[in-house]
């Protein structure tokens, strides 16, 4: 009987199929608010599955300079990554998959191999387009993960456990955002820079090169990538919302919080220009690090007043 | 083991994002930084300029007015004013004034094009959406006024092809009532928003020297402080009688060319309202000879990016003997190369797109780059032999 609960879980919910159709939808929702914003139309709703279906019927070119190997896995290994730690996180509202002290550093560092992996591939091969970028996107890593991760620690610290099931239990029906706000403002621009949104596109500017690290990604290996983007955006807004707005007990409420969050995303994505790799990385160390660590400060104060 | 770092080069084109239309850039990058550049040109070669020697001077009219899909006008204006020099023709005034309500609603049109490639280039998409959709304003204009929303066609040899009805005067009225809030709201944004100041202020930076050493023109050359406006220099059809004040700027940064554009918007939307208001009454179009008596001229106007060259050389047939065009982005090409050494990768597509290139305008002339035959400048005969050679074998 465990076995067959284990299977459902993994595959189809609340990881595997379903983390990847509401990636889907996420992305179409972010999509059409962005071009409702910018005066557009936008795609309708089922463009996000169409593309991937699409993308998963073409041919996969695979560049002759470069690992071959490495080139077919890397994807695989980034979507891989992202849907395991959907399997921590309370996607939809439901309780976490599976839970283990200290599941929160787990889940972060393996959306993390996402980017990494991202940098990887760009730097397998010879294309300076990808060379380029794949630097950015390491580059990029290194500036925001840091306070990124802090700002997630910071509701952590607060519940005295490194366990997201408790973290949520502690923090559902407290507002975190407005006792850290500093940690919530952090954690949502850090989001943008995860999910290499505007203004922290650099990586992937195409005035500049193209597409970046994934410019020599086509087909299959593109639409891995594109999914685990997508499954990323969700597990990056449920993390946040569980964390920050009060838990998100249930589906109505998971709903509601996250789209609240994506509307705050699209208005600052659609607000900006792009920024330059150099402005990325002294925006997120002499702002981003700085405004957390006195959020940490206060909050290490506090603890000590309590105890 | 080779010590000497391998050259890194960020190729832009002739197939790229950032371009809208073929040219090839070659960036060699340390890191993010640019150490040197390198461009090439004639992607869009279409050998105009040979076509008009076979086609007679009306022909040629339609033909010159599709060097440019952006600033069509400007071209049979200039070919227009110097064939008319030639046969010693004068438009009569109504003709040369609405000549410069539509040369200025193709400025209007163009400069609002531009903002939006080059907010985009920034990454400012939403700009880029919303500037394009109130492009579409002045197309509207354009479009009820010539019929076309490209080629416009208004300009005959010695007039125009239409007339200012009242009711065109009032569309154009409201059309640009719109238009100046929106500018005011641009305006805004390019001096104020923190992300895209980050991007232009002190970016690119253009000096007085450098106009002068590099020969820039037009508002390129005007956002560093040189007064380069034939509109002022050496006015032309009906800017005499309504003079336009130049705008000008100091900083010559890429902000500097934002504001200089947006500003000469505004001076547009006056220029235009005031030629409606005194529209001189009379023809539209003095009557012209078929063949001209054999003689050279020099047209200039002031096309949205600069000045705009013609030379023209008549042999007393109706057909010219020889047609030269310059267009303003080759005289502005140039500081692409210096200005992009030294800068990041990053602000390149932005230094690219300040200058406002414009590269099937440019492609004209022909050099050989071969390695089979070396590098070296032919003559027609001799390419044109080339030519024949190549595809007999």
């Amino acid at each position: 009987m465990d076995t067959i609960r284990d299977l459902v879980t993994l595959f189809f919910f609340p990881g595997g199929l379903f983390v990847l159709a509401l990636g889907m939808s996420y992305e179409w929702v972010d999509r059409k608010l962005m071009a409702r914003v910018q005066n557009r139309v936008g795609p309708r709703w089922f463009q996000p599955f169409a593309d991937i279906a699409k993308l998963l019927t073409k041919e996969e070119v695979i560049p002759l300079d470069g690992n071959g190997l490495l080139f077919l896995g890397l994807p695989i290994v980034a979507l891989a990554g992202a849907l395991t730690s959907a399997l921590y996180v309370p996607v939809a509202g439901w309780h976490p998959a599976y839970s283990f002290q200290g599941d929160l550093i787990v889940a972060l560092y393996l959306l993390s191999l996402l980017t990494l992996c991202t940098g990887l591939a760009g730097a397998n091969t010879s294309d300076h387009f990808s060379l380029v970028g794949a630097t950015r996107t390491l580059t990029q890593l290194f500036s925001y993960e840091a306070p990124f991760l802090l700002a997630m620690l910071g509701p952590a610290v607060m519940a005295h456990t490194w366990q997201i099931n408790e973290i949520i239990a502690d923090a559902d029906g407290r507002w975190m955002l407005f006792l850290q706000p500093i940690g919530f403002i952090v954690a949502l621009i850090g989001l943008l820079g995860k999910l290499e949104m505007s203004p922290f596109n650099a990586p992937e500017a195409e005035t500049e090169i193209v597409a970046g690290a994934l410019t020599e990604y086509s087909g299959r290996g593109l639409a891995l990538f594109r999914l685990g983007r997508h499954v990323e955006l969700v597990i990056g807004l449920t993390m946040v919302a569980a964390f920050y707005m009060g838990g998100v007990n249930g589906l109505p409420m998971f709903v509601l919080k996250t789209l609240i969050l994506l509307l705050g995303l699209v208005g600052i994505q659609s607000l900006v220009a792009r920024l330059r790799i150099d402005q990325t990385v002294g925006l997120w160390w002499r702002w981003g690090s700085l405004l957390v660590l006195a959020q940490w400060l206060v909050l290490v104060v506090w603890e000590g007043v309590q105890a | 083991m080779n010590t000497v770092p391998e050259r890194f080069v960020v190729p832009i084109g002739p197939q790229h994002p950032a371009l809208k239309e073929p040219g090839h850039f070659e960036f060699t990058v340390d890191g993010e930084q640019v150490t040197a550049a390198s461009v090439r040109l004639g992607y869009a070669h279409r050998g105009i300029e040979k076509a008009t020697e076979g086609r007679n001077w009306v022909q040629n009219l339609y033909l010159l007015e599709r060097i440019c899909g952006i600033c069509s006008h400007i071209h049979a204006t200039a070919y227009c004013l110097g064939v008319e020099k030639l046969a010693g023709v004068t438009a009569p005034p109504r003709a040369q004034a609405i000549r410069v309500v539509v040369a200025e609603l193709e400025r209007i049109h163009s400069h609002l094009l531009w903002l939006g490639v080059a907010a985009h280039e920034a990454g400012f998409d939403t700009l880029f959406m919303y500037s394009w959709r109130d492009r579409e304003t002045v197309m509207d204009i354009l479009e009820a006024l010539t019929g076309n929303r490209v080629n416009y066609s208004a300009n005959l040899l010695g007039g125009v092809k239409f007339d200012m009805t009242p009711e065109l005067q009032d569309m154009i009225l409201k059309g640009l009532e719109f238009l100046e809030q929106r500018t005011h709201d641009y305006v805004a944004v390019v001096t104020t928003d923190a992300t895209l100041l980050q991007r232009t202020r002190g970016v690119g930076v253009t000096s007085r020297e450098q106009v002068e050493e590099l020969g820039l023109i037009g508002p390129t050359a005007r956002a560093s402080g040189a007064l380069r406006d034939l509109r002022v220099e050496s006015p032309y059809a009906a800017y005499a009688d309504f003079p336009i004040v130049p705008v000008t700027a100091t900083e010559g940064d890429l902000e500097a060319r934002f504001v200089v554009r947006l500003k000469e918007l505004f001076e547009s939307y006056r220029l235009i309202r005031l030629i409606l208001e005194k529209l001189p009454e009379g023809e539209l179009q003095a009557r012209m000879p078929r063949k001209i008596k054999p003689a050279e001229t020099i047209s200039r106007v002031e096309a949205p990016r600069g000045e705009l060259f013609y030379f023209i050389k008549s042999n007393g047939t109706d057909q010219p003997e020889r047609i030269k065009v310059r267009t303003p982005t080759l005289c502005n090409l140039a500081s692409v190369c210096i200005l992009a050494v030294g800068s990041q990768l990053a602000d390149v597509p932005m230094i690219l797109a300040g200058v406002d290139p414009c590269f099937s305008c440019n492609d004209r002339a022909v050099s050989i780059h071969s390695t089979k035959l070396g590098e070296k400048q032919w003559t027609w005969a001799q390419l044109r032999q080339y030519g024949i050679d190549y595809y007999r074998r």
